[in-house]
């Protein structure tokens, strides 16, 4: 009910908007005042009209006309506006920042707000188009103007209405510049892939087409047409390919969580065999396992879903077999194991026994669960309550597309994507045979109940696959990082004296902030660093004081003096979250300037620095701790190693030598109290690649060696990391920036211990505290191979839960705990050009010290909590990143050295081994198939061996923990097209 | 004592004449004239307000929750808020007592049911302005009008959630909801909520809606619920003049109990039908202040 009440005064007029709000299963009626206004201008610069109603608005700027006088033509000759509907931006919004096409764009409010609604990251680049100007964006606020507004009539839907108040907009917008006011007829165009609303349009006499009618009519349509997203009906496979179980309605889905028979989790495929997931639920210890494609039900790995318990005759034991997405054009169906009844079974079960179900699976999750129940509850996704669609980087699969079609229409291929727990995606192209070959970016959008595969469409091409451009960017897409440069407006919160920048002069100064600041330039500041190292983060120095005691000083780079809070920068920083380090690139978190000149404590100048200085007694306890916002002045920047040889060299009996012997000295007591605590000291197979000086080929793997310098800046790091801590705890007890790590439940190391029980007898990990683990880990050496215990270190740390940041509210005291280090709180204050948390940090430690009021983005819990959830999953990413670079430059070095390797196997199935090779840090999956004869093996899943004929005609026999010897080599895969250590076993 | 002894000697004798003889002229059976005005809170899926010509005014708003059926002892709750007198006073607890008893025993809460699980409660608020006489019939008047113009919104979920919980939701347009009525109809039967009489006795004559200055020398009072077009129990006679001592307060005689519900019988249909004609005159447009 709209009821037009009163006009306030003239040009004002309020309407007011009821509704049934209906969340949680409420009915609230809410009723709304509406202000309409006359003074919104139509953004047209070939408006005459417009100019005279324009009013300045609260900042006294007057808004800024847009749209072009002479707007692009169509093929037809017509120049036109174009007014957009919500289908069109959802599913083209890639379409829409192409820069061939889209100019002149309008879009109306009610259709933003539907995006905002639906999808809030393409609200967002929506927001950004109209924001960068380029493409003459401009969006029309039809619902607060007088003239565009409409009433909801009686029983029309709220979809139908907003449907009309978007035509009644195109009309308008017509009226308004053709009828005596623009120089040229200038057409508005509405594009809507509604048919419906389209035909209501074309008898408002609205030129409405369809997104393709609209690209057909554009000169450029030949480059542009396959990019047009796919909707359903495009595909010609029309008949019923599969069904699909529908997903539960809402109200089902949220009656279902609230009661307990319905669960939600992100789903996560197992990389070992894509037809099983599991979503891992706060109301059972181990995760549910979700096995075939029908159970799946067209969820995506790491889509947020709605699970419900299958009845118990179905629980499986988790499979031990591996299956991998087929090659198209061989069996399409592979591997799908019981496709059978799933809706007709026992008709209704009602939530009565969904409970004692329920029940019966926490009894089989906890963890007493004897041996003879392997069986874990199995469940079915009902729901998917967010999806995490994005860019997919993948290539066409070569058998999708036939050699002999040689016709320029469009065809469907499937996309088999990079992610190989992910589904192959149907796109429909013109170009397949040229993008054959080519690492591709599409976009997934949709995946209905009737059809096998996701249907998606072709974004933009990376270059040829093998390409370090294209595998790079690639793997940059493929972890969400943000790779672009950064933009205008970020770049403009810099300083603008640029890399002139100098520290200003102290003395005398009449900033009140500047005076707070100490002058510790002539302490005898140095920074070590790996070799050729320009974001220099932090520096230390050391002294002896009079009273024995020692002075000892961290310095970390003020960043946070050049990134002010709310600043464009800022945000920026806070949406990039870290660095991202790739063997041959950095993605910077803050732009060049401030990350490798401005910030970086650069031996030699003068620099601004955030400092904590401690007084230390002879065994490393703390007397005293001081935080300050500093001046140093480093005498000189060391790499790893020469500083090792310059405390290693007797005669260097210098001030500034002796100074990093106290550090190190200091350092070693220090570490020696962390492991006493039970600090964990846990193996991950590290390499690093050496690139070729000249090509910047890859041509050579090392392991990364560990210096003794390298534990001194860890240690001080770590030991000014927890200073910090407690400080901003103590400040602010609720939002302190902390970072935890919380213990890892023993399920975790379930599997790990059964095989050191069958495998290693006498041997097992233990799980008490972080110091029975790290001891116990000590004892488990295995006398005829040493690096057993680093093996077993490596695969304990993939037990780990992985830390975290999070806001000091968030948990009680003793859950801050950090287990890995051993210490009861802990943070990330010293690396604040590559991390978004040390800055944060830095805030709050100088707000704790009284040196500027800390922003209330950092006091705020909300915002806090998602600053956190931010960093947490870019920080993940990066690391996986990293990982995956060092993975593709490993596989281009051992391309041209084919080579037998020592290697363990960590994990066995029923047809197949996982194999590590310490020396390149890889492991590989070796399949039945290349082992030998499939239909002789045998596989005892109580002692871990799996026992086959090889190819010699030999009866074999390998477990878990097996020393093995395998010939490594690279090689392409052609279906993914991505490069894999291929190990074969000796 | 808002009437010399003079004055009240001259009241109470014309009362007593056969036929009595009410200072405004009024026949024993008809109420005061008022003035009624519904569905002018936006907020509230119901409202009403009544004015008497002496100023008295009362406004009800009806509000709807979705609750847990199980989880609730009554699926009404009243509140009444009286201008001058506390909240805790006898005098509004006693107001309050009796609609709410009233209600929670007359009402067919059956019909607030949406699903097997869930079921809308109403919450009635009543502030009493303003007022001379006793607010009770002021007070059950103005919650008829707004129960009977209290629309709820529309399920669309399914009703039927024994087996497999479904959160009840609503669509989002209002102009959905229905009058409580409606549901009613689905089940052939007429909804009318239950309304309190007030009746002054004196001599041994019954009159109708008594005003401030016949409380005053009233013999008696009795408040007579009507519901369905008969009257029902609770009938409960007390002294109307309650700031005032009444000298002619007397015991009641037990005729006189028997007389009321004839006489409610026989009048009460035709305030509900006048309430009824109210709300349908009541044209659409909201503004009232």
């Amino acid at each position: 009910m709209i009821g037009q009440r009163k006009r306030l005064s003239s040009g004002l007029t309020v309407t007011s908007k009821v509704f049934v709000r209906s969340r949680n299963g409420g009915a609230l009626k809410v009723v709304r005042e509406h202000y309409l206004r006359n003074d919104i201008p139509c953004y047209s610069k070939a408006c005459t009209k417009c100019q005279h109603i324009l009013k300045a608005d609260a900042q006294g700027n007057l808004p800024n006309f847009i749209l072009s006088e002479s707007p692009a033509k169509t093929k037809s000759g017509k120049r036109h506006y174009i007014v957009l509907d919500t289908n069109i931006i959802l599913h083209a919004i890639d379409l829409l920042e192409n820069n061939e096409c889209f100019f002149d764009v309008i879009i109306p409010q009610t259709v933003l707000d539907e995006v905002k609604n639906r999808s809030y990251p393409i609200y967002q680049r929506v927001r950004g188009l109209v924001k960068s100007e380029d493409k003459r964006f401009v969006v029309f606020h039809n619902e607060y103007n007088e003239e565009t507004y409409v009433n909801r009539e009686k029983n029309e839907s709220i979809n139908d209405r907003n449907d009309r108040a978007i035509r009644k907009l195109v009309t308008w917008y017509d009226n308004h510049l053709n009828n005596e006011n623009a120089a040229q007829k200038i057409n508005i165009v509405f594009i809507c892939n509604d048919a419906d609303n389209r035909r209501k349009a074309i008898s408002e006499k609205i030129d409405a087409r369809s997104l393709t009618e609209y690209i057909e009519d554009l000169k450029n349509a030949d480059d542009l047409r396959d990019l047009i997203p796919n909707e359903t009906t495009n595909f010609a496979t029309g008949e019923n390919e599969t069904s699909f179980p529908e997903y539960y309605n809402d109200s089902r889905i949220m009656a279902g969580v609230k009661n307990g028979t319905l669960y939600q989790g992100i789903l996560n495929i197992s990389p070992y065999n894509f037809l099983q997931g599991t979503v891992q639920t706060p109301a059972f210890k181990k995760p549910l396992l979700i096995i075939g494609t029908k159970h799946l039900n067209r969820a995506f790995n790491s889509d947020s879903v709605i699970v419900e318990l299958l009845p118990k005759d179905k629980w499986k034991e988790p499979s031990s077999t591996i299956v991998e997405e087929n090659a198209i054009g061989a069996n399409d169906n592979a591997g799908d194991e019981d496709d059978d009844d799933i809706s007709g079974s026992s008709g209704v079960i009602s939530d009565k026994e969904r409970v004692l179900l329920a029940q019966e699976a926490v009894k089989a999750t906890s963890v007493a669960a004897d041996d003879e129940s392997r069986l874990q509850p199995t469940a079915k996704v009902v729901g998917i309550s967010r999806r995490s669609w994005r860019y997919y980087v993948g290539q066409i699969a070569p058998t999708s597309v036939s050699a002999e079609d040689s016709g320029n229409a469009s065809k469907n291929c499937f996309v088999i994507l990079m992610d190989k727990v992910l589904p192959k995606i149907r796109i429909r192209t013109r170009k397949a045979k040229e993008l054959l070959g080519q690492r591709i970016v599409v976009v997934v959008d949709s995946w209905s109940s009737n059809s096998r595969y996701p249907n998606g469409h072709y974004v933009r091409s990376l270059g040829e696959i093998e390409s370090a451009e294209a595998e790079t960017e690639a793997l940059l897409l493929e972890h969400d990082v943000e790779y672009r440069p950064f933009s205008k407006n970020v770049l403009d919160c810099l300083p603008e004296e640029g890399a002139n920048w100098t520290v200003p002069d102290i003395a005398g100064t009449s900033d009140p902030q500047l005076a707070k600041r100490k002058d510790l330039r002539d302490k005898l500041v140095c920074s070590i660093d790996p070799p050729n190292c320009v974001d220099i983060d932090d520096a230390l120095h050391a002294k002896p004081l009079p009273n024995g005691n020692y002075e000892v000083g961290v310095h970390i780079a003020d960043v946070t003096h050049f990134v002010k809070a709310g600043t464009a920068l800022d945000q920026e920083g806070a949406a990039r979250g870290t660095s991202v380090y790739l063997v041959d690139k950095r993605i910077d978190m803050l732009p060049m300037l401030l990350g490798t000149n401005l910030c970086s404590l650069k031996p030699y100048v003068d620099r601004f620095a955030f400092s904590v200085i401690w007084e230390l007694d002879e065994d490393a306890n703390i007397v005293n701790v001081n935080y300050m916002k500093s001046i140093i002045k480093s005498r000189e920047a060391f790499s790893y190693e020469r500083a090792q040889l310059r405390i290693d060299d007797p005669s260097q009996q210098d001030d500034l030598t002796k100074s990093m012997r106290i550090l190190l000295k200091l350092s070693k007591k220090l570490k020696q109290k962390r492991l006493d605590a039970g600090a964990l000291n846990l193996a991950s197979p590290e390499v690093k690649v050496h690139m070729d000086s000249e090509t910047s080929d890859p041509n050579e793997v090392e392991i990364k060696k560990l210096l003794e310098t390298n534990s001194l800046v860890e240690e001080f790091m770590l030991f000014a990391n927890i200073s910090v801590a407690r400080k901003i705890y103590d400040a602010y007890p609720q939002t302190a920036m902390l970072r935890r790590h919380a213990a890892p439940p023993s399920t975790n190391f379930e599997n790990l211990n059964k095989m050191l029980s069958a495998r290693k007898p006498g041997m097992a990990v233990s799980l008490e505290s972080s110091r029975a683990l790290a001891d116990s880990l000590d004892r488990c050496v295995d006398a005829n191979d040493p690096y057993f215990n680093t093996l077993l270190r490596i695969m304990s740390t993939r037990c780990m839960m992985a830390a975290e940041y999070f806001p000091s509210g968030s948990y009680g005291y003793p859950e801050f705990r950090h287990y890995g280090l051993a210490v009861d709180i802990y943070t990330h204050f010293t690396s604040p050009i590559r991390r978004y948390c040390d800055v944060v940090a830095h805030r709050q430690l100088a707000g704790a010290i009284g040196y500027e009021n800390l922003d209330l983005s950092h006091r705020d819990k909300n915002k806090m909590d998602m600053i956190v959830r931010n960093i947490n999953k870019r920080h993940r990413n990066a690391q996986f990143a990293g990982r995956a670079s060092i993975e593709y430059y490993v596989g281009q070095v051992m391309r041209n050295n084919e080579s037998e390797h020592e290697g363990y196997v960590i994990q066995c199935f029923n047809n197949g081994i996982v194999v590590l090779v310490p020396k390149f840090g890889v492991e590989g999956l070796i399949k039945l198939e290349m082992l030998g004869d499939v239909n002789s093996a045998e596989y005892n899943e109580d002692t871990y061996e799996l026992t086959f004929v090889d190819l010699n005609k030999k009866k074999r026999t390998v477990a878990v923990f097996d020393k093995v010897k395998v010939d490594v080599k690279s090689v392409k895969d052609e279906v993914s097209g991505k490069r894999k250590a291929q190990l074969i076993l000796k | 004592m808002i009437l010399s002894p003079a004055e009240r000697s001259y009241l109470y004798d014309s009362l007593i004449q056969k036929p009595t003889i009410r200072p405004d002229s009024r026949a024993e059976h008809q109420m005061r004239p008022l003035e009624a005005k519904t569905s002018f809170l936006p907020g509230s899926n119901g409202s009403a307000r009544i004015r008497l010509m002496d100023g008295s005014e009362c406004i009800v708003s009806v509000k709807a929750k979705v609750v847990v059926a199980a989880k609730e002892a009554n699926l009404i709750e009243c509140d009444v808020d009286v201008v001058g007198f506390r909240d805790n006073s006898n005098f509004v607890s006693n107001l309050k007592f009796n609609l709410t008893n009233l209600l929670q025993q007359n009402f067919p809460s059956d019909y607030l049911r949406l699903t097997s699980k869930y079921s809308f409660k109403l919450f009635i608020d009543c502030i009493v302005i303003s007022h001379s006489s006793y607010p009770l019939t002021l007070i059950s008047l103005t919650s008829y009008l707004a129960l009977k113009t209290t629309k709820l919104p529309l399920l669309v979920s399914e009703t039927n959630d024994e087996e497999i919980a479904e959160l009840p939701t609503f669509s989002d347009d209002w102009d959905n909801a229905k009058p409580i009525a409606d549901y009613f109809k689905g089940k052939g039967k007429e909804f009318q909520p239950p309304i309190f009489i007030t009746l002054g006795y004196v001599g041994s004559n019954l009159i109708f809606d008594p005003s401030v200055e016949e409380e005053q020398v009233l013999e008696n009072g009795l408040i007579v619920t009507f519901y369905n077009n008969k009257v029902i129990t609770p009938i409960a006679n007390m002294n109307l003049a309650v700031n005032s001592n009444n000298s002619n307060f007397k015991g009641l005689n037990q005729t006189a109990i028997i007389k009321s519900i004839q006489m409610g019988n026989k009048f009460g249909g035709a305030i509900i039908r006048a309430l009824d004609a109210l709300i349908e005159q009541d044209d659409d447009n909201d503004a009232i202040f």
